[in-house]
Parts: structure tokens; C-alpha cells; sequence
């Protein structure tokens, strides 16, 4: 029997530096990605009550990147989508049952091919994009390379450029102030389902 | 007997006079479309990959067409990107030189070459403190990527008085004008169709 665990993957992440508290509002579903922070605003946030968490490991000074951290942050703190671009410790989190999410660098078609050829492409470990903004110049051959769930991460600044992205991304990562510019917010997708027909207000 | 006219390389405003004269350079590998590029109105070539150790044959034909050449010292094989590996392509007789490493554009100004760096968008905050290493590394040319969304991102980049270049997914005459018409001097570009693009 393969069990599939259920993990909430927000349509809206905002970045945070986990220093500060953030409430969506209550028409917005997101989740706060944690990122440029240290060990001590980590554990601070991850013992907060609040919206759902994940952490862009690579960038929390005091953490090593290796599957020790992982477990940390996964087992110990209860974060379950860590993002890293490190395709081992991706796989590590998808052990540990969280969903390990690669950042892949998009900066052109031949370097994302390269970048794409160390995805682990297993179960539960997606694709974090960045800059999430190139999203909707990828043809669809592209996009059909990059394993699901993908998440857009960088250089989203405007309600309208997330929109238009959540139609090709499962979430989007933004500023605080743009997040708040979104709703009435769509239905959050689950991973380890493909996403209903529902789509965020476009217009 | 036959007289071969020595290259002359080119100063920064000549070699941005040619890609003013035809916006969209081709981006190619030394294996892969050498010869649709040279036979295209792209006048500029951008080697992005090939063998470093072995790039005479193809500056010399890129020359031989009375065409210009950069090489992507980070990505071709058998070079570090160091001063040495700087050395060694300008003694090839490239052009230009692009490299993401602020540190060497001294090194490729003082080779004689024009020094190309490359500002890699990812996330805001990152940016600003890319674009203030560029200005301490002082370039000729800042190759902007993914270029193809430049236009989204030009009013988050400081004024400078660097020539842009927009590379990375380009692919449509819409987003090589859009790229120009954002502040881009021209575009880098794998796809052979806008080599032959006219962009006032």
C-alpha cells in the first residue's frame, strides 16, 4: 500500500524573514516561506501559531546543508516543503514524508535543461522555479519538464504577473503587500492531486 | 597569392556600433549552428559552449565573415574562469568576453577585450546587491538574464550608464522588440529565425 500523505501546498506563499508576523487575510489562504533568516527566528516562527510554513533551507545561516538539517526542520520543527537547491536534501525531505521542492535557476532554455538533469524526479519532490517571472515565457515542452508541484519563486511583483502565473504554477511566492492584493484567493491545491479547475480571479 | 587582412579588435562603442546595426546576436554553440549564424545578419556571435581549448578555427571563420565574437568564459569546457583562462581566449582572438565573475572584468578590459558581465535575475533583494558589485566591477556591456523579462523588471534596476543586453528565452520577435524597447542595446538569442530580425 503506498500511503499518501497530504500536505497543504498554499497557492500564496509570502516571503518572511520569520522576524516579523504576518496575517493573511481571512479571505487568503496562504503560507509563509521562510527565507534569509537564521536558526533562532526559524524555531521562533515554527513554534508561532499561524499559516502553514516553508523554508528555503539554503538560506537560514546557522543550518548546514546536509540531511541532519533536513530531518531538523522536517521532524523537529514540523516544516513540511523545504525547498534547497540541493537535489539530495530535496529527496531527504521526501523521505522524511515532507516535500522536498528543487530550486531550479531559469536563466535560459539550454541552461534550465541542465539544471533540470539532477531533479530527482521522485515522489513528493517538486520544482521550485526561479525567477518565478519566467514561468510564462517556458514553451510547453519545458513546462512538461519540470515535476510537479512547481512553485514560482522570484521577481513576482504584481498581483496580476502571480495570476497569470498561478494558470501554469501551483503557488507563487510574493511580497507581503501583493499577497494582500489577491484576493478573493482560489482553492489551495493538495499534493499528490492535480489541482481542480479552479483558478485564481483573473479579471 | 591571397592577402589576409589582420583583425583588429573592436573598442567597446565599435563593437556596440554592430550590435546597434543588428540587434539580434546569435547565441550558438562552437558544434551547433556556426554556420547558420555566420550566414545570417547577426553580427555579433555569442559562443556560449564548445571546447575552449580549440576555438581558433571558428573565431577565425566568425572573422573571416567580417563578423564579431564573444565566448562565455563560465561555460566553455576545458577553461577556469581566471585570469589565465582570460588570457588564453583573448590570445584566441575573441572579441568579447562574458563571465558572471565581477572580479575578472579588469582582467578581460586589460586583454584588450571587451568585457561582458552577466547580471542573473533571481530575486529582488539579490539584485540590488548584484547591480552594486557590477558598478564596482566596472564592465563594458551587462548581459541581463532571463532577458525576456527585462521589461518587467527595468524600473527595478538603478539608472547606469551600462549598455544592457537581454539574453535568456527569447524567442519571438514581440519579446526581442519588448527587450529593446525596455533599454536593451540588442538581444542574445539561440533561435536562429530572429538572427535576421531588423529592429530599428
Amino acid at each position: 500500500m503506498t500511503e499518501i500523505l497530504h500536505i497543504r501546498l498554499p497557492l500564496v506563499y509570502v516571503a518572511s524573514d520569520g522576524r516579523h508576523d504576518w496575517e493573511p487575510p481571512s479571505a487568503l489562504e496562504a503560507g509563509l516561506l521562510l527565507r534569509d533568516t537564521d536558526l533562532p527566528a526559524l524555531i521562533h516562527r515554527a513554534s508561532q501559531q499561524g499559516p502553514p510554513l516553508a523554508v528555503d533551507i539554503d538560506t537560514v545561516s546557522g543550518l548546514d546543508a546536509d540531511q541532519v538539517a533536513v530531518a531538523f526542520v522536517v521532524q523537529r520543527l514540523g516544516i513540511e516543503v523545504v525547498l534547497t537547491r540541493r537535489p539530495q536534501l530535496a529527496a531527504g525531505a521526501a523521505a522524511l514524508g515532507g516535500l522536498g521542492l528543487l530550486q531550479v535557476l531559469a536563466f535560459d532554455s539550454t541552461g534550465l535543461l541542465h539544471a533540470l538533469v539532477s531533479h530527482p524526479r521522485q515522489p513528493r519532490v517538486g520544482t521550485a522555479i526561479s525567477p518565478g517571472l519566467v514561468l510564462v515565457h517556458l514553451l510547453p515542452e519545458e513546462l512538461g519538464r519540470l515535476p510537479r508541484p512547481i512553485l514560482a519563486y522570484g521577481l513576482i511583483n504584481t498581483p496580476e504577473a502571480a495570476r497569470s502565473i498561478l494558470v501554469r504554477a501551483d503557488s507563487v511566492v510574493v511580497r507581503p503587500q501583493i499577497a494582500e492584493q489577491m484576493v478573493p484567493a482560489p482553492v489551495p491545491a493538495v499534493v499528490g492531486y492535480r489541482r481542480s479547475a479552479t483558478r485564481p480571479a483573473t479579471s | 597569392m591571397s592577402l589576409a587582412v589582420a583583425h583588429r579588435p573592436p573598442t567597446a562603442s565599435e563593437f556596440l556600433a554592430r550590435i546597434a546595426r543588428a540587434r539580434c546576436c546569435a547565441a550558438i554553440t562552437v558544434d551547433q549552428k556556426l554556420d547558420a549564424a555566420i550566414a545570417s545578419r547577426a553580427e555579433v556571435m555569442f559562443i556560449l559552449r564548445g571546447n575552449g581549448l580549440d576555438l581558433s578555427s571558428a573565431v577565425h571563420r566568425i572573422h573571416d565573415a567580417g563578423k564579431l565574437v564573444a565566448v562565455h568564459l563560465d561555460l566553455i569546457a576545458g577553461l577556469r574562469a581566471d585570469r589565465a583562462g582570460v588570457a588564453w581566449l583573448a590570445r584566441s582572438g575573441v572579441d568579447a568576453i562574458i563571465s558572471s565573475h565581477g572580479q575578472l572584468m579588469p582582467a578581460i578590459k586589460q586583454e584588450g577585450a571587451i568585457a561582458i558581465q552577466r547580471l542573473l535575475l533571481v530575486r529582488q533583494n539579490q539584485m540590488h546587491a548584484a547591480v552594486a558589485a557590477i558598478s564596482r566591477s566596472g564592465p563594458d556591456i551587462v548581459e541581463v538574464l532571463p532577458g525576456v523579462i527585462l521589461p518587467d523588471v527595468i524600473h527595478m534596476l538603478p539608472k547606469s550608464n551600462v549598455p544592457l543586453l537581454a539574453g535568456g528565452f527569447i524567442r519571438t520577435e514581440s519579446e526581442a522588440r519588448a527587450a529593446v524597447a525596455a533599454g536593451a542595446v540588442g538581444v542574445t538569442t539561440s533561435w536562429p529565425p530572429l538572427w535576421d530580425l531588423t529592429i530599428d
